[in-house]
């Protein structure tokens, strides 16, 4: 075996531990500054009062011109790496002329316009109901409205959409070509105009969050009118279950398939692939039973009979992860005593190198606890621990196939490809997006409530 | 490297700058790819999961033994839900209701399209066993009163009596309701319904995925040109189409 690809295999399964390692939460750094008040500082000073809460503003000078509008920003842009976004204000006097305006400006914004009057902004005017963007220039677009009314603002990043409520209801929406960050904003133009705000503070009118639900709702009925080859599901299962030596399981699912109303057919046109999985299929069914039993002795005792060119290398990354599970073995059982002799012979010439340090040191780590399933390395005494040890064997012996077609493909199923492809590109798309919508966690998916 | 192989590229670069699309090569895209981490817990879950939704209970009790993923519902359940399908799908209606209101009463009776359906599917096989006259007294007595109830309820039924008008069924407008398919049909209505009962999605998680890899590779090719999977069998990364 090539000493290149021997590596190439330990160090994905040592990823593997690792991620096994890592607690289930993958929010990763997507926790951003949201909203919360309005922005005292950067706003046309000289025409409105801010209340103290900095949660509502009144008009209090006489307007002359267009250039002399109370206008405001929150204190931060709305945030993208969600769905969507939204904000409410309630309109507590329209004044003398009710010009109150809500929107969304971005950073460079001029703070003495309404908001859609000036490039890369957007607003709702309530003395027309009209929509502008960009330019003085107004489009139809929704109600007025005045004293009393509840109205908001919406950012959808999936459809890259700006929209608009009032009284809880959308009243219309209009493509978001401004793709940088835009800040809520609100105006007030006229004597005693009075506006006060929501951030989310306290309950939407409109419900966001049915939102939200119907627009992913809409995504995924578009998902499923997608066709699919026939049977991929099957094909892709069965893959599944050859390239990891579930060959128990594998057989029940061919019988079932074949025996059922109408009987599913497989399509056996990818020959190659099914060659590189059949490949020592009930050698590596019994060697990941052995593991997963915890018999790890019995196991390296078979890949001596069967293949050992596998573990000719005593410090070789297959025998270690082999070493380490066998000691997790010896803690679970309680043998402190062997654990340690075994550590001090099989594990402690792992302890120099880096890409091993860290396991090494969480192994040994078991034996300070006085109930390790409870320690913070207490994930190594789990299923997946063993798993992880298996499917490394389990690799290790597939890349021994002198008929392997794709070197890479030893490391997991066809499965695994697809759904890595599907990660790249979704996290690709919504990179070229400027980072705007909700990130896709292969996890959460999987893992999301039952409908 | 050709002139050949100059002119090409700068033909893929123009042809990139043009539609102002993203190009990723092959070895980016890889490198994006191995960052990708996918946990073996997470794909033995979904693995379980259409086992489990598609009814393949030994698979999934073997999977259970092999991998040491939990279904995440009782096993138990899967062979009823499996027994009633089956009872659709060899034409034994009468048994396959019987069995659901065993399994939970509530099916049936707070799903009238479902029971209709089965009853339905009742009276198709009386007709295509030659049980005229009992086919017509079931029609009068069970049917035509939820008919009544509902417009297209009556519109299916109607569809269902016409079969009795032909002699020969197999060649009539209506004959695809003796097709193996309406059986077929009813049995996933009724199988949805059950999993719906046990609060389970109906569908495997599965196939919606890989639908969901088709929808994203086609947004992304608005955007960018990288290498896609145009089969999903073999799972091969294509050359970027520049």
């Amino acid at each position: 075996m090539v000493a290149n690809q021997q590596e190439l295999i330990s160090n994905y399964f040592l990823e593997q531990a690792k991620l096994n390692a890592s607690s289930i939460t993958e929010n990763g750094n997507e926790n951003e500054d949201l909203p919360t008040e309005l922005n005292t500082i950067n706003s046309s000073g000289g025409f409105l009062v801010v209340s103290t809460d900095k949660l509502s503003v009144q008009y209090t000078s006489v307007n002359l011109h267009g250039h002399d509008v109370g206008v405001i920003q929150a204190n931060y842009p709305a945030p993208v790496k969600q769905l969507s976004y939204y904000f409410e204000m309630t309109v507590m006097n329209a004044g003398t002329k009710g010009q109150i305006a809500i929107g969304f400006t971005n950073e460079s914004f001029k703070m003495r316009r309404q908001p859609g009057w000036e490039a890369n902004s957007y607003g709702y005017h309530g003395d027309d109901g009209l929509l502008y963007r960009g330019n003085g220039k107004g489009e139809t677009f929704g109600p007025t409205f005045t004293t009393g009314d509840i109205v908001g603002g919406g950012i959808n990043y999936t459809s890259q959409e700006i929209f608009f409520t009032k009284n809880g209801i959308v009243v219309g929406t209009v493509y978001k070509d401004v793709k940088s960050q835009l800040f809520p904003t609100i105006a007030v133009h006229s004597q005693n105009e009075e506006v006060s705000v929501n951030f989310g503070k306290e309950p939407f009118l409109f419900d966001a969050k049915a939102y939200d639900a119907q627009e992913r709702m809409k995504q995924q009925n578009i998902i499923e009118k997608i066709p699919l080859p026939q049977n991929v599901s099957y094909e892709m299962v069965r893959s599944y279950l050859l390239h990891y030596g579930y060959e128990d399981t594998l057989n029940v699912f061919d019988m079932a398939t074949s025996n059922s109303v109408p009987p599913i057919r497989i399509s056996q046109q990818n020959g190659f692939a099914e060659q590189d999985n059949t490949y020592a299929l009930s050698q590596r069914k019994t060697l990941r039973q052995l593991i997963r039993m915890g018999k790890i002795d019995a196991a390296l005792g078979k890949l001596r009979d069967w293949y050992p060119q596998i573990i000719l290398e005593d410090n070789s990354p297959i025998c270690f992860l082999l070493h380490s599970q066998k000691f997790i073995e010896l803690v679970r059982v309680g043998k402190l005593e062997d654990a340690v002799k075994y550590g001090r012979v099989e594990l402690a010439k792992f302890f120099g190198l880096e890409e091993y340090k860290e396991l090494v040191q969480e192994c040994v780590a078991l034996l300070a606890y006085e109930e390790p399933l409870k320690s913070p390395v207490g994930y190594l005494l789990g299923e997946s621990q063993r798993e992880v040890v298996a499917d490394a064997v389990n690799a290790m012996i597939l890349s021994t196939n002198p008929n392997l077609k794709d070197p890479l493909g030893c490391l997991h199923s066809q499965l695994e490809s697809l759904l890595r492809q599907l990660t790249a590109c979704c996290l690709e798309k919504r990179s070229l997006n400027g980072d705007q919508g909700e990130a896709f966690h292969l996890h959460r998916v999987l893992h999301s409530g039952k409908h | 490297m050709s002139i050949f192989w100059v002119v090409r590229q700068l033909a893929h670069i123009q042809e990139s700058m043009a539609t102002s699309k993203k190009v990723i090569t092959k070895e980016e895209w890889e490198k994006k790819l191995k960052d990708v981490k996918i946990r073996k817990e997470d794909m033995n879950k979904l693995v379980m999961n259409f086992l489990v939704t598609e009814g393949y209970v030994d698979a999934a009790e073997k999977f259970r033994t092999e991998s040491g993923t939990e279904p995440d519902i009782d096993l138990a359940t899967i062979m009823d839900r499996m027994a009633v399908k089956k009872a659709v799908q060899c034409g034994n209606v009468e048994d396959a209701i019987e069995k659901v209101n065993d399994l939970n009463p509530e099916i049936l009776d707070t799903n009238p399209q479902l029971f209709f359906h089965l009853q339905q599917q009742r009276m198709i096989e009386l007709i295509r066993n030659g049980k005229i006259e009992e086919a017509l007294e079931f029609a009068q007595e069970e049917l035509a009163p939820r008919g009544e109830e509902n417009q297209s309820f009556l519109e299916e039924l109607e569809r269902t009596v016409a079969l009795l008008a032909f002699e020969d069924v197999s060649n009539c407008p209506v004959g695809e309701l003796l097709d193996i398919s309406q059986r077929l049909k009813t049995a996933s209505e009724v199988n949805a319904a059950i999993l719906t009962s046990q609060s389970h999605e109906k569908d495997p998680k599965l196939p919606s995925l890989l639908k969901m890899l088709i929808w994203a590779q086609n947004q992304l090719d608005e955007k960018a040109a990288y290498p896609r999977i145009n089969d999903l069998t073999s799972a091969h990364l294509e050359d970027p189409a520049v």
